[in-house]
């Protein structure tokens, strides 16, 4: 696997979260305009509808009022109200209280043409107040055959626009995307280009300086060459951080049963040059002797970073202390320590590391990421000018 | 004496039961060959609801003018406008509620 291809794939996740974000806005801009022209639809298609059944219901409204006429004419004889099998009927007053009703729904005189109820109703007003009747509604049901057409026809609207938007707004987040696209990927081309070349350069110096025969070295010299392997080591670090960051923590680990006493020797040996630079010195104690199923380079990493820090932030002529027991390491050192309010801080940032990968340092990041990868809890005790104590539980 | 307790009887029930309208309105009504109720369906027909048509009935008993009659030409021509009622407001109030109550709509329709 090569970086560049590891780095792609992270590209491609967080584009996947834009992606997702905008899709989701767009969908609900989408429905929104979809639901605004159905609904116009609906309701030019409804007032079509009532405009169709107006000559009809014009035409009861008449009959009705003819009957209604010849009753007021005799209505000291008879007080029979005229009924149809066609249709519903209502009289109000001009004060719109209701005279008379066939209807068994509460009806509106103030509307004119509408429908309620899957009833359809017309008000007409007569030139004559028959028996008082200023208002006369008639009544009729709405078959519903428009409503279903009116449905179908908005679903395959609502199906075809989406389909429609969704095209347009893919395109438009690729074209939009792709300035941002290009930076990023040209930024990430930059860093790994950068971080695959220092790996001759520094190995060779690291070798070389690891091959000197410091013996024969007069005392000036070897301290020259002693700053020289200091700065080698900062950065190969630096480099195998960069590597993990952009590689390790796609790869598939190599795990094996690592002896914890023999890792943490090493790992002393390793900086104890950088450690006697800064008068810090490395200490180990071995309380009971463990090892651990994982793969060595990150328990390594994990390791180093939590000793590059004791380093980075100790005092001079200060301690570092390794404790290996039964389940567990800790890495103590007689630094600056760190308050209350920052161990939290950097708690929150161990839980938050799979969710945001940016802002803290680089070490923060490989640490967590090893921690959660493998279940080791991470625990930080620390007191200001006294010293931190970092263990590590499995 | 039997016949005197009758009589005694008759007309206070004639006088428990007679009313403004009763005295004022229907009396007089009675001498014209057009019955009364003929002109709240007149009424009705322009007016529709309670309010209006009584408004228009009490403003027409107080000021009878042609122009304002619900009655057609011809019947004008023959039986002439009204003469305007001496009845008090309330008293003319009173009587255009019973004649409302006594042939209105509601409640009547079947």
């Amino acid at each position: 696997m090569s970086v560049s291809k590891s780095l792609d794939t992270d590209f491609l996740n967080s584009e996947k979260k834009t992606l997702f974000r905008f899709a989701v806005l767009y969908i609900l801009l989408t429905l929104v305009i979809v639901s605004v022209f159905s609904f116009m639809y609906y309701d030019a298609q409804k007032n079509l509808m009532l405009q169709e059944k107006k000559p009809l219901l014009q035409e009861y409204s008449k009959e009705l009022i003819q009957e209604l006429k010849k009753l007021h004419r005799d209505f000291d004889k008879r007080q029979t109200y005229p009924r149809s099998q066609q249709y519903d009927s209502a009289i109000y007053d001009n004060e719109r209280k209701l005279i008379f009703s066939t209807s068994s729904i509460e009806l509106d005189v103030h509307k004119i043409l509408y429908l309620e109820k899957k009833m359809i109703h017309l008000v007409n007003i007569p030139e004559s107040y028959y028996l008082g009747a200023k208002y006369i509604i008639i009544q009729i049901k709405d078959d519903g055959i428009w409503l279903e057409q009116t449905k179908k026809t908005i679903i395959l609207f609502v199906s075809l626009a989406f389909v429609f938007m969704m095209g347009v707004g893919y395109i438009l987040l690729r074209l939009f995307l792709k300035p941002m696209r290009d930076a990023i990927e040209l930024l990430d081309r930059f860093i790994k280009d950068t971080t695959h070349e220092l790996n001759t350069p520094v190995s060779t110096i690291v070798t070389n300086i690891e091959m000197i025969d410091k013996s024969v070295l007069d005392s000036k010299l070897l301290k020259k060459i002693n700053r020289i392997d200091i700065g080698a080591k900062t950065i190969s670090n630096i480099y195998q951080d960069l590597t993990y960051l952009t590689l390790g923590n796609k790869i598939i680990s190599n795990d094996e049963l690592v002896d914890i006493k023999n890792l943490a020797m090493e790992r002393i040996d390793y900086f104890n040059s950088l450690a006697s630079a800064k008068k810090v010195s490395l200490d180990l104690e071995i309380k009971e002797n463990t090892s651990l199923f994982i793969d060595k380079a990150k328990i390594s990493k994990l390791l180093d970073n939590l000793i590059s820090n004791g380093i980075k932030y100790n005092k001079i002529n200060g301690f570092i202390t390794i404790l290996v027991d039964q389940k567990c390491f800790i890495v103590k050192d007689t630094g600056i320590g760190i308050s209350q309010d920052d161990i939290v801080q950097l708690q929150e940032r161990y839980t938050r590391f799979n969710t945001s990968t940016g802002g803290f340092g680089i070490g923060l990041n490989i640490v967590s990421s090893i921690a959660q990868e493998y279940d080791l809890s991470i625990n930080i005790e620390s007191e200001l000018d006294i010293g931190t104590e970092v263990s590590v539980r499995w | 004496m039997v016949k005197n307790a009758f009589l005694v009887l008759l007309l206070m029930h004639t006088l428990l039961l007679a009313n403004v309208y009763e005295e004022n309105c229907v009396a007089c009504h009675k001498k014209i060959p057009v019955s009364i109720d003929k002109y709240f369906y007149k009424y009705l027909l322009i007016y529709s609801g309670e309010e209006a048509t009584k408004y228009a009935i009490i403003n027409y008993l107080k000021v009878p003018v042609k122009e304002t009659t619900v009655m057609s030409d011809s019947f004008i021509s023959r039986f002439g406008v009204k003469k305007p009622s001496s009845l008090s407001e309330k008293d003319l109030q009173e009587a255009v509620d019973i004649y409302w109550e006594k042939y209105k709509v509601f409640g009547k329709l079947k």
